[in-house]
């Protein structure tokens, strides 16, 4: 086994008898600018639409009456909230053309900007609902929670749901959440399914924008039967089958470097598994202690098939677990994801600043580059023990007439002024950032700072 | 161009607010419009309103000589069905009784007995179907009101 190369495949370096891998040539469908303008409106129109709706179910007289001013603020917030409750899962739904226009980084800053609103909607709803009715009944606040429990068609539930809502909102408050392991975190805020699930029925069964009305009533059941069936078929049904699909088992592991190994993956179809240089996938090593966490790593070179590669430096428990696999472990992914592609170029050159471990996503994008794009790799790492893949990554730019800078040692050393001002002429290139979160945002800064275009900046951050 | 798309999502705000708010008054809820006005939700309700409810220029029962007692039709608003019986002697109603009351769920049953009286007399100090709708209670006020209407035109019916 020890015979599988990622190196190119026409490459005259390569060792004579070694049997030649073709690269697997189907990309990743190009991303759809136009899909995400679409969605902005659609997203305004049902924002708009929703805090009507809360407006049709209002009277003047009911207004007046006790309790109406509270009950209507508890009936707007509720509609307002839970859209924007639909809209932060359908951010994180991996639907496939969204996913590979925006990034998962681009559509993950989303759904976090937007986490605060629907959830103090929702509070308010439920604390203004609950003064509400207990105006208009003229009873106590506690009283009436009471009986919206035990009267209320679908409010036990609901109020299980907002429980539920509630332990999420608060584990995700930065100083409690920065306490607990990533993973638990992100398994348990995992609840915000559940508890949208609950919440359902109570809403159209006693809002009063859907009490009577079929038809509101039926488009909101739409929506939502809508956004489950997108998840269910994109978060869980296709990774699912690509994994039973490609059947994708461990059959190699190669030191590349101090801390550095690549996995060498075998499984079937490859050449059918349409994915661009730079993506990544979610990786599932099925072994006990690992099968439970998904992580990200990005492929580090294209297919060849029957093998696929990713190369990981040890950082933490799973990273550094991956050096100790054993060949024939069986692995499950979901994806390709990822916008930091060829298909993102705007220009006809092309620079890659890679820090460290950040090379992987450098040197498979190399492989999707044209001649023409005559690369500029400037790649920052802390020792040249640590530069692994530094031969592939040599090769592929001297094939495509560029040029690389390895910057070995440390920051100070190399600060990042350093590692941009090598980059001739940044205004006429694509810049891909990749690396760790410090690197890349302190790079794209300097690149924003001397005015290079936004479109021309592509960027991918190793940390969710 | 982030703005561009900030700009374009809030014109798209706008557009689907007013979109539902039309489709609202040309659509309505599956209560019938003459209802909605009778109860005093949205004044000035539309013209159509009047074909339905012919007694629009003389909502009460003036005019209607001798004892009858009349029950309006069996109603539905959401959460339950609701028919009242009046009473009415030589063009006055003297009395508002429910004839029917069936609710989906037993909080709506209490709601619905804690406003039905307030109902009753605000029909009788109106001498029509035209009150306002109680808050917490709009759906039964409105079919509460839509069958007082009711009643009142099979009385004038004859
Ligand atoms: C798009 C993308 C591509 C990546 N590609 C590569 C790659 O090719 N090679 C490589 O070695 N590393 C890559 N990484 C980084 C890699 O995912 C993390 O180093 C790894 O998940 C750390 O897990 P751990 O348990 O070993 O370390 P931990 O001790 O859990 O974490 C160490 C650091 O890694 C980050 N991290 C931990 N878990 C995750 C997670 N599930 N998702 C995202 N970040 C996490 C955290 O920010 C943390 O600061 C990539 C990350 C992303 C987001």
């Amino acid at each position: 086994m020890a015979s599988v190369t990622f190196e190119r495949a026409n490459d005259t370096s390569r060792r004579r008898g070694q049997p030649r891998q073709a690269t697997a040539k189907r990309l990743s469908r190009p991303p759809r600018p136009g899909v995400v303008d679409l969605a902005v409106v659609l997203f305004g129109l049902g924002l708009g639409a929703s805090v009507a709706l809360a407006l049709t179910a209002e009277t003047a007289a009911g207004m007046k009456a006790p309790g109406g001013v509270a009950m209507f603020i508890g009936n707007l917030t509720g509609l307002a909230g839970t859209y924007l409750a639909l809209v932060m899962i359908l951010l994180v739904s991996r639907i496939p053309v969204v996913e590979r226009t925006l990034g998962q980084d681009g559509l993950l800053a989303w759904h976090r900007r937007l986490a605060p609103w629907p959830i103090s909607l929702i509070v308010a709803h439920a604390v203004f609902l609950t003064i509400g009715y207990a105006q208009a009944a003229h009873t106590g606040v506690m009283h009436e929670l009471s009986t919206f429990i035990s009267s209320f068609p679908g409010m036990a539930i609901a109020i299980a749901g907002f429980g539920i809502l509630v332990v999420v909102a608060v584990l995700s408050i930065y100083s409690v959440r920065r306490r607990l392991r990533r993973e638990t975190w992100w398994a348990i805020h995992l609840g915000m399914y559940l508890a949208f699930a609950l919440a359902f029925a109570h809403e159209v069964v006693l809002g009063p924008s859907f009490v009577n009305h079929p038809l509101t009533q039926a488009v909101w059941s739409a929506a939502w039967a809508a956004t489950a069936g997108v998840v269910l078929v994109y978060r869980f049904g296709l990774p699912i089958y690509r994994s039973l699909h490609h059947r994708l088992r461990v059959v190699e592991l190669r030191p590349e470097g101090e801390g550095v190994t690549s996995v060498i993956l075998e499984g079937r179809h490859l050449d059918r598994l349409p994915i661009s240089g730079g993506q990544f996938f979610e990786w599932r090593f099925l072994k006990r202690g690992l099968w439970w966490q998904a992580h990200p790593y990005t492929v580090s070179a294209r297919p060849r098939p029957p093998y696929l590669r990713l190369t990981v430096k040890a950082v933490g428990d799973h990273s550094a677990a991956l050096a100790r696999l054993e060949p024939g472990t069986r692995v499950a992914v979901e994806g390709p994801y990822g916008a930091f592609t060829a298909h993102a170029r705007r220009h006809q050159r092309a620079a890659l600043l890679a820090g460290g471990i950040g090379i992987t996503a450098a040197r498979s994008l190399l492989e999707d580059l044209p001649k023409r794009s005559q690369p500029v790799v400037v790649w920052r790492v802390a020792s040249e023990a640590e530069a692994a893949l530094a031969e592939e990554v040599r090769q592929l730019v001297s094939h495509l007439g560029g040029k690389l800078h390895l910057l070995a040692g440390s920051r100070e050393e190399f600060p990042l002024e350093k590692v941009v001002g090598l980059v001739p002429d940044l205004a006429t290139r694509d810049l891909y950032v990749s690396g760790p979160e410090g690197f890349v945002s302190g790079v794209v800064g300097l690149l924003r700072h001397s005015g290079v275009a936004e479109e021309a900046i592509h960027s991918e951050v190793y940390a969710l | 161009m982030t703005r561009l798309k900030g700009a374009f999502a809030t014109l798209a705000a706008v557009v689907g607010f007013a979109a539902v708010l039309v489709a609202h008054t040309l659509i309505g809820s599956s209560v019938p419009a003459s209802l909605r006005s009778a109860a005093g939700n949205r004044p000035g309700g539309s013209p159509s309103n009047s074909s339905k409810t012919p007694t629009t220029t003389v909502p009460g029962p003036a005019g209607v000589t001798g004892n009858h007692i009349v029950t309006g039709k069996v109603t539905g608003y959401g959460y339950g069905e609701v028919a009242v019986r009046l009473q009415v002697d030589n063009g006055r109603i003297v009395s508002v009784k429910v004839a029917k009351l069936l609710t989906a769920d037993s909080y709506s049953q209490q709601i619905a007995q804690q406003v039905i009286p307030m109902l009753a007399r605000e029909v009788m100090a109106a001498q029509s179907a035209r009150i306002s709708a109680i808050s917490g209670a709009t759906y039964t006020s409105e079919g509460y009101a839509y069958s007082v209407q009711s009643a009142l035109d099979a009385l004038k019916k004859g």
